[in-house]
């Protein structure tokens, strides 16, 4: 029965292999997992038709996360937060921006935490949905970028003011404190 | 530490007599020796093996150095503050094999273990420079293509060294090491000219990535007895790894080490987070599939290489740089491949051009001339 299993999911991976071009080396690490492992992620693949970039993101995630909180890959890709957009009423696309935040949320628990934060604190300061607060790439770096849009004069400084009583409650400085913290 | 026992010597014709080639020789009187033509260097490297990395650590050559030795560290990259620091090679790639090494990736297409026998070329190189401005400190050290003391057993090299920069008197030597092999160091007077530094990472990490080193307890040992000897040391916090129990690992490293050594007597301590290109990565998961390195929250930086990301990171450089304060209050600090804005958050100040930090690590010594 084992045996059975082992070649249809390299068998089935093979041809996928195939089909997407997929490069010997990345297929070679996939097969080196234990066959439930290989078979959690297939039944993920299937789903989101991943290409070469994003299967390598699978693999480096799956296996760093392993290595640091132990377990199996399978139990990993089991997880409700993992499994839930599969059977969505999602396209593609959709599923697979969800599956993979919610992967990096278990690879990079801080740094989502803190984005997490930082998303918050955004929407308290209740700048309304033509200015817009953003942060470096992966919060490397110190700058936050702040946007306004405005169609006249009387928009912008109406959208300044308010902006200039969130610098004077305290609430900008928050962000840029937040942004150093974990 | 086990000691490195090369499985061939091979000899660039017309370089059998050189003096680190008739000590290595009469050191291992076993190993087989091979006489290879000059320019042979390329097909020598092994390149089909499955890892031809670790097997052109088996293999020692002896070549001249054909181009200078004196160079500024390639450390300094554009936006990140730089200390100044010069580099001499006399040994290219390493008999250790820690699993973040540089080198995997610098190195590849070219991993003998070489060593170069011109070291006289290299010492006229080093005083020229250092005597065309008297009035300035340098710094230089040789441990960045190589480990500087792993090799001592075998190659002497500390002989050629050690005295030479010992009478120099506006240049500081650095020998950075993982090793414990200090024997030969402990023959020359450094007349306080020569700086032995380790790099430290706690215990755990030292058993499971830097394969072919001395344990942790060997080097503060190895510490101990050089600086008894009349020798500064540092210490390199460098990789700084990010893995589940840092704090305790760390905050245990630091209490040890410091309680090895006179605190008084260490010339400085650097910190840098572990930092790796794409490239590198993808090696180091193929070299050691079982390392936690790469499990940390490391992301991809302006400068094309991975660290932890920027507010973990500066938090482990606050909270080790403070223990280090602790021990050592006197013992300057400063960062390696960091920005002037993660100096400001460490430190409270970022060094206004690359010489303040340089003229911070060579002050202290210039005083003790």
């Amino acid at each position: 029965m084992m045996n059975d299993e082992r070649y249809d999911i390299a068998d089935q991976v093979t041809a996928y292999a195939r089909e997407k071009r997929l490069s010997p080396q990345t297929v070679a690490r996939w097969q080196a997992w234990t066959v439930p492992d290989q078979a959690a992620l297939w039944e993920l693949v299937q789903v989101l038709q991943l290409g070469e970039n994003h299967l390598r993101d699978f693999l480096d995630w799956c296996e760093e996360i392993m290595l640091r909180d132990g377990g199996s890959i399978a139990a990993l890709l089991a997880r409700t937060e993992l499994r839930r957009p599969l059977t969505a009423q999602l396209g593609r696309n959709d599923k697979l921006k969800a599956v993979k935040e919610g992967l990096r949320k278990i690879r990079y628990p801080r740094l989502s935490q803190l984005e997490d934060e930082l998303r918050a604190a955004v929407k308290a300061l209740d700048l309304g949905g033509r200015v817009q607060v953003s942060f470096p790439p992966s919060l490397e770096g110190e700058d936050i970028t702040i946007e306004i849009k405005a169609r006249n004069a009387k928009e912008l400084s109406e959208q300044l003011t308010r902006l200039h009583q969130r610098l004077e409650d305290g609430a900008v400085l928050r962000l840029f404190t937040l942004l150093d913290q974990v | 530490m086990k000691r490195y026992q090369p499985e061939e010597i091979l000899i660039e014709r017309g370089e059998e007599n050189a003096p680190v080639v008739l000590r290595a020789r009469a050191r291992l009187p076993e190993t087989p020796v091979r006489i290879v033509e000059p320019g042979w260097e390329r097909e020598l490297s092994p390149r089909n093996e499955a890892d031809s990395f670790a097997a052109g650590k088996r293999r020692l050559l002896f070549t001249r150095q054909r181009s200078t030795f004196l160079e500024h560290c390639p450390a300094g990259t554009a936006g990140l503050v730089c200390c100044n620091y010069l580099v001499v090679s006399l040994i290219s790639n390493c008999p250790m094999d820690c699993s973040y090494c540089f080198l995997q990736e610098y190195l590849a297409n070219n991993p003998l273990l070489k060593v170069f026998t011109n070291v006289e070329d290299l010492t006229s190189e080093v005083a020229k420079a250092v005597d065309r401005q008297p009035w300035r400190q340098f710094r230089i050290g040789t441990g960045e293509l190589s480990d500087s003391l792993a090799l001592d057993p075998l190659l002497g090299f500390s002989g050629d060294l050690v005295p030479f920069f010992a009478t120099r008197k506006n240049v500081l030597l650095e020998l950075k090491t993982k090793s414990d092999c200090i024997e030969d160091l402990l023959k020359y007077d450094p007349q306080e000219r020569v700086v032995v530094s380790w790099s430290l990472t706690p215990p755990a990490i030292v058993e499971s990535e830097e394969h072919g080193t001395a344990s942790f307890a060997e080097r503060l040992r190895a510490a101990q007895r050089v600086q008894a000897a009349g020798y500064k040391v540092g210490f390199h916090f460098d990789p700084l790894i990010e893995y589940p129990q840092w704090e305790e690992g760390y905050r245990d490293a630091i209490a040890q080490a410091f309680s090895a050594v006179d605190p008084r007597r260490v010339a400085w301590v650097s910190l840098g987070s572990l930092r790796m290109t794409p490239a590198l990565r993808a090696t180091a998961r193929r070299r050691f599939p079982q390392t936690r390195l790469l499990s940390g929250e490391q992301i991809l930086c302006d400068d094309g290489k991975w660290r932890t990301f920027q507010a973990l990171r500066v938090k482990m450089y606050r909270t080790i740089s403070a223990w280090l304060k602790e021990a050592a209050p006197q013992t300057p600090q400063y960062m390696c491949m960091e920005t002037a804005s993660v100096w400001e958050k460490v430190f409270g100040h970022a060094p206004a051009c690359d010489k303040d930090v340089a003229r911070m690590l060579t002050q202290p010594h210039v005083a003790t001339l």
